[in-house]
């Protein structure tokens, strides 16, 4: 009798204990072989060719393909000989000169296949000045390009991360951060709540939501010139805002009767509220698959917080997260990779949330578990399609993390603060849009 | 009566008389105009004067017991109105108390808990008397949840308590629900107790006075 009265705690110490059933650890794609890159100090003005180099080498160190090799101060400079680097195991050179014209500057980067000891590809991107906003910018699309160069697959150094801090005063922050952690700024500074910021696929506008004393809205704001638009202000809850992959329409959750359900909105020609959810308890966190077809959300229609799919446009939902019969799960905050069928999202494992990705091809497989160090929530995928932001709390301390889901490499993005709720942009600048001009 | 008066004037008279008659000046001490030199004793002035004198003292005797009386009146009356405005005070102090109360709730569930069930009950005798009171209710949730479904938990908490108040025949459109998921807790330690505390409805005046307890 007494044994009755106490199911609670040993419920939720089996919980604590394993890892849930479905889930298996290990990481979505096999290690591949990631061959030695060597970046030569950039020739050109000190400053600017020292700054440069910095940030080029560093976007491939975290581009997370390569093993970067040192460059040897006797290498550093004169015409290149490929046998010293050859005997240095270095598979790839990158080299570069900056020649400044004007008030802009040209970068030529040279990729050197050491092995076969020629010339793969070479190009000359325009820089914005040292000192201007873009300058980095500039560069990181230059690194994706030498990324392309090497792997024919996209990088995500050109592009930033929303995510949202709360202030030690209660306040909190819209903020924005380039892929290296470098370049943070506030969009939007409030005594009130606001959370869930998303990225427009065009990367020139985020939605987010707002609290405000009596209910919640959804604005979006233009970052350039920084004008705010209401997207959604009805009674009660307007959260989770996620833009479709052409950037029209918006779909957020609104609270309707007792519950929460997904609508979408035209948001070009600010009308057609339309809703997509029906279901009996709370549909919310909604996101888009890649062609705009398919929308991954969480529901708790089963009692605990699941994973669905469904069509874009509303229907029957499938469910993508593991549920087993009279045990215990819990898993929110889906996210759909920019490419393909992969959809991160976290659970509760061993007590503690940790990142999950699971196949919307293979709906009811096995969901792949990729963390287990602390706790780790609000997964999203850089435009690479392999590395994931999330908000986690490690050894080194709390905050934004970006792990690799192919090596299972992590490294922290922003810490010493509490942020969450982070958004990936799409890549916001490419290497053409640096082409030089004339001839 | 008609002798009284008579007498005044005579009276005056020879108070001049022997003033001005007298060998020697009395010293000029300033006399209150208006007032008469006290008579001499044993003579019928004198005795006029000391009836009138109790006729007086009799009337402000009565006066003065009059206005006693009155004040005690007065005060009986403050005194049990600041009673009643104090019972009143604290009547109201304590219908707020009831509406400020909040319903706590266990992890990921939004139904009202049989122990949380008599501030809610409380609540509906404190709307009942005072039917111009609109509320806010907000919904809270503890740290350990997702951020995002923390908020709809929220909206949900929010809700039943605002199903159940309606339950008992109060109109819907004196409530007003909102959430703020985990965003804004009440205890910061990472322990059941302040979780606890923190998954709760909090009940909030947005419009009318509070008083009665009770219809």
């Amino acid at each position: 009798m007494l044994l009755l009265l106490v199911p609670a705690p040993l419920t939720a110490q089996e919980d604590t204990l394993r890892i849930p059933t479905g889930v298996r650890l290990g990481l979505v794609y096999r290690p591949v072989y990631q061959p030695k890159v060597a970046v030569r100090p950039f020739s050109g003005p000190g400053e600017l060719a020292e700054v440069a180099t910095a940030i080029l080498r560093r976007d491939l160190e975290y581009s997370d393909r390569f093993e970067l090799a040192e460059a040897p101060e006797r290498l550093a400079r004169g015409p290149v000989d490929y046998k010293p680097w050859n005997a240095l195991g270095v598979v790839y050179l990158v080299t570069g000169g900056l020649e400044p014209t004007g008030d802009r500057t040209q970068l030529r980067i040279t990729l050197h296949d050491v092995v076969y000891g020629t010339i793969k590809q070479s190009q000359s991107f325009t820089l914005p000045p040292l000192d201007a906003a873009d300058f980095r910018m500039a560069l990181h699309a230059a690194a994706d390009e030498v990324v392309r160069w090497l792997t024919g697959q996209p990088g995500m150094a050109a592009s930033r991360v929303a995510f949202i801090r709360r202030r030690g005063d209660g306040g909190y922050e819209v903020m924005v951060v380039d892929s290296d952690g470098e370049g943070a700024q506030v969009v939007h500074s409030s005594a009130n709540i606001l959370l869930s910021p998303a990225w427009s696929p065009d990367g020139r506008r985020l939605a987010y939501a707002l609290a405000h004393a009596s209910g919640w809205s959804i604005q979006e704001r233009d970052l350039e010139s920084g004008q705010v638009q209401l997207v959604s202000g009805r009674p009660g809850l307007n959260t989770t805002p996620s833009y479709a992959p052409d950037g029209r329409r918006l779909a957020f959750a609104l609270s309707s009767g007792s519950g929460t359900e997904i609508y979408d909105y035209d948001v070009a020609q600010r009308c057609c509220l339309r809703r997509l959810t029906n279901g009996p308890r709370d549909d919310l966190s909604p996101s888009f698959s890649p062609d705009g077809k398919q929308l991954a959300f969480n529901s708790n229609r089963l009692g605990q917080p699941h994973i669905y799919l469904m069509p874009a446009e509303g229907g029957e939902p499938t469910l993508l997260s593991p549920f087993v019969y009279g045990e215990p799960g819990y898993y929110t905050s889906p996210d759909w990779a920019p490419e393909g069928t992969l959809i991160a999202f976290h659970g509760r494992s061993r007590g503690e949330f940790q990142l999950m990705v699971a196949d919307a091809a293979n709906a009811g497989g096995t969901v792949q578990q990729l963390t287990q160090e602390g706790a780790s929530e609000d997964p999203s995928w850089a435009p690479d399609g392999r590395h994931v932001v999330f908000s986690g709390v490690r050894a080194g301390g709390s905050g934004l993390y970006v792990m690799d889901a192919v090596s299972g490499r992590t490294r922290p993005l922003v810490l010493g603060g509490r942020y969450l709720v982070p958004d990936w942009s799409p890549t916001l600048l490419r290497a053409s849009a640096l082409a030089v001009r004339g001839p | 009566m008609m002798r009284q008066r008579l007498m005044v004037p005579a009276l005056l008279g020879v108070l001049l008389l022997a003033a001005c008659g007298g060998g020697q000046q009395e010293p000029e001490t300033p006399t209150p105009t208006g007032e008469t030199p006290p008579p001499r004793p044993g003579t019928p002035a004198a005795a006029a004067e000391a009836e009138r004198q109790r006729v007086e003292a009799e009337a402000r005797a009565r006066e003065e017991q009059r206005r006693r009386a009155e004040a005690e009146t007065r005060q009986r009356a403050e005194a049990e109105q600041r009673t009643r405005a104090a019972a009143a005070a604290e009547e109201a102090a304590r219908a707020r108390e009831i509406i400020a109360e909040v319903v706590l709730f266990d992890f990921d569930k939004f139904n009202i808990r049989a122990d949380q069930q008599p501030a809610l009950q409380r609540k509906v005798g404190v709307l009942r008397a005072n039917t111009n009171v609109r509320l806010r209710i907000e919904g809270h949730a503890d740290e350990r949840g997702s951020i995002e479904y923390n908020l709809a938990l929220g909206m949900r908490r929010a809700n039943s308590a605002r199903e159940y108040l309606v339950g008992f025949g109060l109109e819907p459109v004196r409530f007003e629900t909102v959430s703020f998921g985990e965003e804004r807790p009440v205890c910061m330690e990472k322990n059941e107790d302040c979780w606890q505390r923190n998954r709760r409805n909090e009940f909030i005046i947005i419009s009318g006075e509070v008083g009665r307890t009770s219809p």
